[in-house]
């Protein structure tokens, strides 16, 4: 109960910094200049808005040359790059964007960022090998499971809040299925046996879907990469945890803390192969938070 | 116009298009698509991994070798420099545009390589398929020994009667992307040069 209350004051303190950001002009233009020819560049900052957005209604949204498939290859399709040439890829829209989430804590971020980073090789790395070590595989992805059943409520809630009624389905299925034929969910039977995988979805990509934007870039510390909708997002996920119903706030956070290690144990290798491919590995991992938030939003 | 005239019309039009998808359709069965391509590079490298005969350390370099030589067969390295470059590529000289596609070969193949080293068994289902002229875009599902799965999706570009790769997202996460994030920061905050010298200090830190 006690992490609701926490929760509960975290979002009133975040109601008053979220209204300019999240309702603010959801597109932006501007012009610039390539190799000497002037060309327009209409970007969605807010890009998931055209999942949702007809091309259509696009047009209409924004009028100016630099809407569509233009066929005057110096003019930018919208959400391109700056990139002029190679205008026939039919994806490039995909491939050339530049849009990436705004970042005005940056200074702080990055210092949160080498938090969470020494944190994890100094701590939950040790901990989670030593771990490793001693609960073999199997058991781990068993308790991953179970803890993944636990918070069905969660999926359940964003899926309905987002009219989407088969991925409600799944997940009440899912949740019979597994709690009674998985043994409280260690097994994840649904999926096995009745090809009905975990639908993810949680409260951030609910706020998506009703056209909130990101707001900007939050590394957490302990919680990593979160944009502000997302943490909100998380925090609203509190309330729909059945955890924070059968515990108290220690032992909950306890829990918590047992899931992350058991997690961790079973991805151990992946933090280490993203910062050992990237230059700024502070940038790189920002840009594919955003980008795997942005697919899950579009799912 | 009478309603006839439109038939005929509209069956007219409709000739030239049975007549363009019956050679769409045979055209990429002959030449074999951008799965076949992605397939015949994956199984490869599958091979070259689980060859018992490779698994021993002092025949490391070779097997690297040997990786490195199917990547490349299949991995358009200019295009992902270019891409991701994105506006800094015009700007550069030949020379400049030879060196960068160099170093981030190196850096990409680096990264590639540790990921199909780390291979165990893993199953590559082919999930779908996308042409669009001479443009494609390969959806694999990758089945971990732990129960999850991951999405992969190649995007290709025709050369030559092959395709080639030119981007690769995991989990909607696009590489050339993050990289262009990555780079145009490290640019915009210092210059060019100072992203080469990053650049070969990774590549050749090891």
């Amino acid at each position: 109960m006690g992490v609701s209350i926490r929760v509960l004051f975290f979002l009133l303190c975040c109601s008053n910094i979220l209204a300019p950001f999240c309702f603010a002009e959801k597109t932006q233009t501007w012009s610039g200049h390539v190799e000497g020819e002037t060309f327009l560049l209409v970007t969605e900052v807010e890009s998931h808005e055209l999942v949702r957005m007809s091309y259509a209604e696009r047009q209409r949204a924004e009028p100016g040359p630099a809407v569509g498939h233009s066929s005057n290859p110096k003019i930018c399709r919208v959400k391109n790059s700056q990139e002029v040439s190679g205008a026939s890829d039919p994806w490039e829209d995909e491939a050339e964007e530049i849009d990436s989430i705004s970042d005005p804590l940056e200074p702080m971020n990055r210092a949160f960022f080498q938090f969470n980073d020494k944190l994890y090789f100094w701590v939950l790395k040790p901990v989670a090998t030593g771990y490793n070590t001693v609960v073999p595989q199997l058991a781990r992805v068993c308790i991953r499971n179970f803890f993944s059943n636990l918070v069905m409520p969660i999926r359940a809630v964003s899926c309905l809040l987002q009219g989407k009624f088969e991925g409600l389905g799944i997940e009440l299925v899912r949740f019979v299925v597994n709690t009674s034929a998985g043994f409280l969910g260690f097994q994840d039977v649904a999926k096995q046996a009745l090809n009905f995988p975990v639908q993810d979805e949680d409260l951030g990509q609910v706020f998506a879907f009703y056209g909130i934007g990101p707001g900007f870039y939050l590394d957490l510390p302990f919680l990593g990469p979160y944009s502000l909708r997302s943490a909100v997002g998380w925090g609203g996920g509190l309330f729909v945890n059945p955890l924070n119903y059968m515990v108290d706030f220690w032992p909950n956070v306890g829990i918590r803390t047992f899931d992350i290690v058991n997690n961790t144990s079973l991805r151990i290798g992946d933090y280490e192969a993203m910062k050992e491919a990237a230059l700024d590995p502070y940038v790189a991992m920002r840009d594919a938070y955003y980008q795997y938030r942005l697919n899950l939003i579009e799912k | 116009m009478t309603k006839e005239i439109r038939m005929t019309r509209r069956r007219l039009i409709m000739v030239p298009f049975f007549f363009f998808m019956t050679l769409v359709i045979s055209g990429t069965s002959i030449a074999g698509g951008p799965t076949d391509d992605v397939r015949k590079t994956t199984d490869k490298l599958i091979a070259i991994v689980s060859d018992p005969s490779m698994k021993s350390a002092d025949r490391a370099a070779e097997r690297a070798r040997r990786i490195r030589k199917a990547v490349d067969e299949r991995f358009d390295w200019r295009e992902m420099s270019k891409r991701t470059l994105a506006r800094y590529w015009k700007k550069r000289t030949d020379q400049e545009k030879e060196e960068f596609i160099d170093l981030f070969g190196k850096l990409l193949e680096r990264t590639y390589l540790d990921k199909v080293e780390g291979y165990s068994g893993e199953k590559v289902l082919y999930v779908a398929e996308k042409i669009d002229g001479n443009y494609g875009i390969v959806v694999v599902k990758i089945v971990t020994k732990k129960d999850t799965e991951i999405q992969v999706k190649y995007k290709l570009k025709k050369k030559g009667g092959e395709w080639l790769v030119y981007d690769i997202s995991i989990e909607g996460v696009s590489l050339i992307n993050n990289y262009r994030k990555q780079f145009n920061s490290i640019i915009t905050r210092s210059s060019y040069e100072d992203l080469i010298k990053k650049l070969r200090e990774k590549v050749e830190g090891e």
